[in-house]
């Protein structure tokens, strides 16, 4: 019942997708040639904006979508050829999936008779997300948060080495996002592998040690958290004095940008040294704060041209509902400066 | 595989619908034992007593609908994905599900027997006419009301199956089996592909051969054919079914 992790092969865990094309109606391309590879042990987010086909490749990764050519394989094989996939791999896809007269412990032991789990393993995965007092109760009942908690419920069920979750921090309250990160990380702290599609991308940065980035079916970005914010960090500098310090910065060898008429932002110089030639320039600061590595940034980078309403001077906002006034708190400053 | 027909058990445990249906079953049973019993003249000997004794047998058309609920209410709430995550095979959980249908007809059936026999035995006596459950062809029709009863439940996986919208696989079923059917059989020429319907093969199952074997000028087939119709209609769309659309994309 336990995933070993300690005696499995390194590869029992791994999720490989490879040259994977999904092609609705003949000619929609909702994944195209995208390849990519899940190690255990850690967490990886799963990115992209609506339609860039994420739900499709999970959906290919379990059997449920057939690819149009490719391969997604999970431990070496394709899902369907796992013996009793319930204990190996745990998926969690939409929080719809529950029949609304059927209790949220009946929908657990349906699965568990199928896998051969015994009966308290539903109470166990119950207890688990902070479901069991509402275990007998009709999922009619249920919020989306309970619903996402039995999803995850449902996944967990058969200890499984491999965790593949849609979404699952939609519709959870604050605290159920925080013990979700938590748990996920202690998860893959055991050596399991944990995929996680996600829209909330600050989230994502905390929680993943990897992020796959999809956009229009292909991968734009794969990588470490670590090595996509390598050498990214900025120093943002405000001063009523612009033209000194500019002159110093650049006989430093600093890339400098200008992002308003008394502020800068430099790059690939260290924030110490930013201070310090202030400082025996004798230019009056302002501020000066470090601007870290933001995955959101990152983020509309790559997916910019998929941004639609938005104008290209912009910055292209994944959710057309937020108004662009508000666009600037978006801004990657946000809750550093101060 | 044990474990699957449990699981598709407390699938079907797990909602009320399998009690409802019930209860429409025992209601149509209740409904045709009165219809034939109460008029005074209708049943006078013993002889006539069969086709009181197989009116359990309409519960086909309810046992029919669950089994199309069987599996369109997976696609309507989606539940399809969680059980094709659990079992990746269609083949397997076609026949799971066939296996598990098949025993809940043949239950369905029990329970109307019970309920036909506890109505239909003192009010045969009350008339006069006394039967046993051992006599007149009886034990031959209760038989052939379990079997046409469990088969129709993988009849209904086999059209919900091929079809996956629950209204539409309902309604088409259960329009066909109680009027197209029926019309069938007055349309000259066309009339006589009405022995190979569902309908055809239920009367040829039922009929006993004492019985009139002809309906509107068309001979019904015999027992055994109609049993092999049956399977056909049983087992060919829920094959159809596992191949094709049941192994669509699920999105």
């Amino acid at each position: 019942m336990t995933a070993n992790q300690s005696t499995a092969p390194p590869q029992a865990g791994r999720i490989v997708v490879d040259d994977l094309t999904k092609v609705f109606g003949g000619k929609i391309r909702a994944v195209d040639r995208l390849s990519f590879t899940v190690e255990p042990g850690s967490v990886t987010g799963f990115l992209g904006p609506n339609g860039a086909g994420k739900t499709t490749t999970l959906r290919m990764l379990l059997g449920l979508v057939h690819p149009t050519s490719g391969t997604a394989t999970i431990g070496g094989v394709a899902y369907h050829a796992i013996p009793n996939p319930l204990s190996v791999v745990g998926a969690g896809l939409e929080s719809s999936g529950f029949h609304p007269a059927r209790t949220g412990r009946n929908h657990l032991l349906i699965q568990c008779r199928v896998a051969g789990f015994p009966d308290r393993r539903a109470d166990e995965v119950l207890a688990l997300v902070g479901l069991a007092d509402s275990a007998k109760r009709k999922v009619r009942g249920y919020s989306l948060g309970m619903r996402q908690r039995l999803a995850l419920a449902t996944a967990l069920l058969g200890d499984p080495r491999v965790l593949i979750l849609d979404e699952p921090a939609n519709g959870l309250d604050p605290d159920g996002i925080r013990w979700q990160r938590g748990f996920f990380r202690h998860l893959a702290s055991e050596g399991r592998t944990v995929l996680v599609s996600s829209h909330q991308l600050n989230e994502v940065q905390e929680l993943a040690d990897r992020v796959v980035i999809l956009n229009r079916g292909q991968l734009v970005r794969a990588g470490s958290i670590a090595e996509l914010s390598a050498g990214s960090d900025a120093v943002q500098v405000r001063t009523p004095t612009l033209a000194p310090l500019l002159a110093a910065l650049a006989e430093q060898g600093a890339r400098v940008e200008q992002t308003a008429p008394d502020q800068l932002r430099v790059h690939a110089m260290p924030v110490e040294q930013v201070g310090h030639l202030a400082f025996v320039r004798g230019v009056e600061l302002h501020e000066l704060s470090v601007i870290r590595f933001n995955l959101e940034e990152l983020f509309f980078a790559l997916t910019q041209d998929a941004a639609g309403p938005l104008g290209p001077g912009e910055p292209p906002l994944p959710v057309a509902a937020i108004p662009r006034d508000m666009s600037t708190r978006l801004s990657p400053a946000e809750g550093i400066t101060s | 595989m044990i474990g699957l027909i449990r699981s598709e058990f407390l699938k079907l445990r797990s909602t009320q619908v399998w009690f409802w249906m019930l209860m429409a079953a025992i209601a149509i049973t209740a409904l045709l034992v009165v219809g034939q019993l109460a008029p005074r003249d209708n049943v006078t000997e013993p002889s006539q007593a069969y086709d009181v004794f197989t009116s359990s047998g309409m519960a086909y058309i309810v046992v029919f609908v669950l089994g199309v609920l069987g599996v369109t209410t997976e696609y309507r709430y989606q539940t399809i994905t969680s059980t094709v995550l659990a079992t990746p095979s269609r083949w397997k959980l076609i026949t799971a599900k066939m296996i598990t249908y098949a025993l809940v007809g043949a239950a369905y059936a029990l329970v109307c027997v019970i309920v036909e026999a506890a109505m239909a035995l003192p009010w045969l006596a009350a008339k006069g006419i006394h039967v046993s459950l051992g006599s007149n062809h009886i034990p031959r029709g209760l038989f052939a009301v379990f079997l046409v009863v469990a088969l129709f439940g993988i009849v209904g996986l086999g059209v919900g199956a091929l079809l996956r919208n629950q209204i539409v696989a309902v309604s088409v079923g259960v329009i066909f089996l109680l009027v197209l059917q029926n019309i069938l059989i007055a349309i000259p020429g066309v009339k006589h592909v009405y022995p190979f319907s569902p309908g055809g093969a239920v009367n040829a199952i039922i009929t006993i051969s004492t019985q009139d074997k002809t309906i509107n000028g068309v001979t019904l087939l015999s027992a055994a054919g109609g049993v092999i119709v049956l399977l056909c209609w049983a087992f060919i769309p829920a094959a159809l079914g596992a191949a094709f659309t049941l192994n669509r994309d699920i999105t």
